[in-house]
């Protein structure tokens, strides 16, 4: 009988970090349209294994987030009624 | 031993110009810094969000090196100047990396992401 095997299981192929594509080395809090992407319409910072972002720029970019709220250049939540 | 910094104000946008370059210069020389301090103006900008009753800010970004002993006083001065909204100091030592990619590329690499999943 012919049965395929999956050695990879069910597994996704594995995304490429879009900052180590640009040759990004560090995350700039500035930058609200780089941010912009990786924070979901809520506000919310997205996960990695949504964006395909690797550890170590996914640390960067949820430190550079914050600093931006901070900074009010992003909100903290959109789309709520005060 | 010197470190570099990069600070950020955010002022209220209702001051003058004058009265915003007069309270820079008056927070620069609290730091004694060695060198040239650059400042980048961005001007009034909408804010993401209300704070108090602002709804925009002037925005300052200043890169200098200073030692951390002159940083307390340097931070207690803007604490205390009712025309600063908002600042940060961040450390600036990171390595200048490449500028963003642009649509085009970003495009390209997904077109790639797409291939690979047709495998």
């Amino acid at each position: 009988m012919m049965t395929t095997m999956r050695t990879d299981g069910m597994r996704r192929p594995q995304k490429s970090c879009p900052f180590c594509e640009g040759r990004v080395h560090y995350v700039d809090y500035k930058d609200d349209r780089t941010l912009g992407r990786f924070i979901t319409d809520h506000g919310k910072i997205l996960p990695s294994r949504l964006s395909g972002v690797c550890a170590r720029h996914q640390r960067q970019l949820s430190t550079a987030i914050k600093r931006a709220r901070y900074l009010a250049i992003i909100p903290y939540i959109r789309g709520h009624q005060a | 031993m010197t470190r570099r910094y990069e600070a950020v104000y955010i002022f209220d946008s209702t001051l003058e110009d004058a009265a915003i370059n007069e309270k820079i210069s008056r927070f620069h020389g609290l730091l004694q810094s060695p060198d040239q301090i650059s400042v980048d103006h961005w001007g009034r900008r909408q804010l993401a969000y209300k704070i108090g009753p602002r709804e925009t800010g002037y925005y300052v970004i200043a890169k200098f090196h200073a030692t951390p002993q002159v940083l307390p006083e340097y931070e207690r001065a803007m604490k205390l100047d009712d025309g600063v909204v908002r600042y940060l100091i961040t450390l600036f030592e990171h390595e200048v990396g490449a500028p963003p990619m642009t649509e085009e590329e970003l495009a390209n690499a997904r077109r790639q992401d797409d291939d690979d999943d047709e495998d």
